[in-house]
């Protein structure tokens, strides 16, 4: 158990040695919300802006998973890195077992996704309202499910790369299906009827229904602006992906590094 | 070509082979390291030193055959295996963002050295490898030479009970090599068992207390320098030099020591003499000629090099070995 902690922390300090990388980070996130969701807000569909409370208020729980994504995605590009210059061999001949190593990067990619996103999260709390302890607990219960299914997926595609810019590829691939066929930017009503109309392929909105990003923005607003309505489905959708990418991840890890 | 068997294996290899695609790294590899010695594993560039030192630390899984690392299979049980080894690797193994303190500060906490201890151990190293001061910087920013030595301090830090140490002083200065085969002897006598593999001749010949040789992914020969050396048949060379020309007699006297495998005559008073054990032989040489009144003007003796030993075994020397390597990876 102790190396599971070791590697925790081994990640944690190279998370914190892009400090000044990362405040940039944030302030673009904040950026995002405090200059393009209010722009954004005075040019939507009034009547659109009415069901969903606002633009301002629709995008900050979307800025939010924007955050956790970005941030917990990057562990793979540090595992990638690791690879590529050899070294996972350190990490594979210290006294720890493959699991110990792999769960703690799993959960340090996971846990450093929640630590970055907490300023947008709080900065969302502080404009839409402060949630009940009970539903604070599952909205971060799900964002930690989400946290650990990004964090896998991205040592998975990092374990499976062999160069960097086949990595890059892929993440660039990821990050544009999973943020534009998401809700993160707008809502599943307006997608679905898109897709109604033609204008958008019905797969992709099919995709934006399930996508976890979707759940994890729409547990957060069904709380806190009451739009869509909260079900079980959307945590049941974040623990299957959960589970599949960090299982995924863990094998991958396990296995493909040491061939490597 | 294992060592004695009333002596304690602490490293046993059975046919253990790395391919990689259609390339065997690592051949059919046999070989017993003992507990407490310093095992040089001597090989150009591309012999499968690397390769087996990954097998054997479980970085690595091996295509065919195993090794007993301790009392553990490093197939069966690679976990415990990994609890008795330390590494120094060829390239160093530092993230850029890290500080050599952070580096080895992290890596003695993993290895499970309690607060006080770790801290004063990294302490002790960094300064016994001039560190010290460079501690804080990046290791970015740390040159070739720095960064090799944070590689070694890891070792020693760790002391654990199998260090393996992959080139340990390339790309370090001649008083920082004798300084690092200073610590690698103190932790073999502090009672680590040292595997070094280099494909320097001379750090493997007055570090190690035996050296395997390894060529195209297998073992050669292995046993100590000195029997290495001496299994040349005519090994070593003397030139004498003499005051009066050498008698046919003392000529046949020479030829009849069972050492003496050679003698050339450089002119009537100058003779080379190829032979072997040269320190036991002088004596009888100098007293050949003494008694037939025949004086020696100088005496030169030259002996031969795990090079030497290289070239008797492969036709090659290390040298030509590493060109026909490269050479070979360059055609594809």
């Amino acid at each position: 158990m102790m190396g599971i902690f070791h590697i925790i922390e081994y990640d944690f300090r190279n998370f914190f040695r892009y400090k000044w990388w990362l405040a940039g980070l944030i302030s673009m996130n904040l950026a995002d919300l405090f200059v393009m969701a209010i722009v954004y807000n005075k040019m939507v569909d009034p009547e659109l802006a009415r069901q969903i409370m606002g633009y301002f208020s629709f995008f900050a729980p979307g800025v939010t998973i924007l955050g956790l994504f970005a941030s917990a995605f990057m562990i793979g590009r540090e595992v990638n890195m690791e690879v590529r210059r050899e070294i996972h061999y350190y990490m594979l001949s210290l006294p720890l077992s493959r699991i110990e190593l792999a769960l703690g990067r799993l959960l340090a990619g996971g846990l450093r996704g929640m630590m970055y996103m907490s300023p947008l999260l709080l900065t969302t709390f502080a404009f839409l309202g402060i949630p009940s302890p009970f539903q604070l607990l599952i909205i971060l219960a799900a964002l930690f499910l989400l946290a650990m299914g990004i964090s896998g997926l991205s040592i998975a595609i990092a374990v499976s790369t062999s160069s960097f810019e086949k990595f890059v590829t892929a993440r660039g691939l990821v990050y544009y299906v999973l943020f534009f066929c998401s809700t993160i930017f707008y809502p599943l009503s307006l997608i679905q009827s898109l897709g109604e109309e033609g204008i958008m392929p019905q797969p992709l909105v099919t995709l934006a229904a399930i996508n976890p990003l979707s759940n994890g923005a729409d547990i957060i607003r069904s709380f806190l602006l009451g739009i869509p309505a909260f079900t079980l489905d959307m945590v049941m959708n974040l623990a299957l992906f959960s589970a599949l990418f960090a299982t995924t991840a863990i094998f991958a890890y396990m296995k493909i590094i040491q061939r490597t | 070509m294992s060592g004695d068997a009333d002596l304690v294996a602490i490293i046993r290899t059975v046919d253990l082979t790395k391919r990689f695609e259609d390339v065997a790294a690592v051949d059919n590899l046999n070989l017993s390291i003992e507990d407490g010695e310093i095992f040089g594993l001597l090989g150009p560039n591309g012999a499968g030193k690397t390769t087996t030192v990954l097998m054997l630390s479980t970085v690595i899984k091996p295509t065919n055959g195993t090794a007993f690392v301790g009392d553990f299979d490093v197939r069966k049980n690679p976990n415990d295996v990994r609890k008795l080894i330390g590494i120094c690797f060829q390239e160093p193994k530092l993230l850029w963002v890290s500080t050599p303190w952070d580096v080895l500060n992290w890596h003695a906490k993993v290895c499970g050295l309690a607060t006080e201890e770790r801290k004063r151990r990294v302490k002790q190293v960094l300064n016994d490898v001039n560190m010290w001061e460079a501690r804080r910087k990046s290791v970015h920013g740390l040159s070739g030479g720095m960064r090799k030595r944070v590689e070694i301090a890891k070792v020693l830090i760790q002391r654990p009970k199998i260090a393996f140490v992959d080139e340990p002083t390339a790309q370090i200065d001649v008083i920082g090599k004798h300084k690092i085969w200073n610590m690698i002897r103190q932790l073999r006598d502090e009672g680590s068992t040292i595997i070094l593999a280099t494909n320097e001749l001379y750090e493997a010949d007055v570090l190690s207390d035996r050296v395997g040789i390894m060529h195209k992914g297998g073992l050669l020969v292995c046993d100590t320098p000195r029997t290495l050396k001496d299994s040349i048949p005519g090994g070593d060379i003397v030139e004498i030099h003499l005051e009066k020309e050498a008698t046919d007699k003392v000529l046949e006297e020479l030829k009849s020591l069972k050492e003496i495998s050679d003698i050339a005559e450089i002119n009537p008073k100058s003779l080379r003499v190829y032979l072997n054990n040269v320190e036991e032989v002088v004596p009888q040489i100098m007293k050949a000629f003494l008694k037939r009144n025949l004086p020696i003007l100088s005496i030169k003796m030259s002996e031969p090099s795990l090079d030497d030993v290289f070239v008797h075994y492969t036709g090659l020397t290390i040298e030509e070995a590493q060109q026909k390597m490269i050479k070979g990876e360059a055609d594809g």
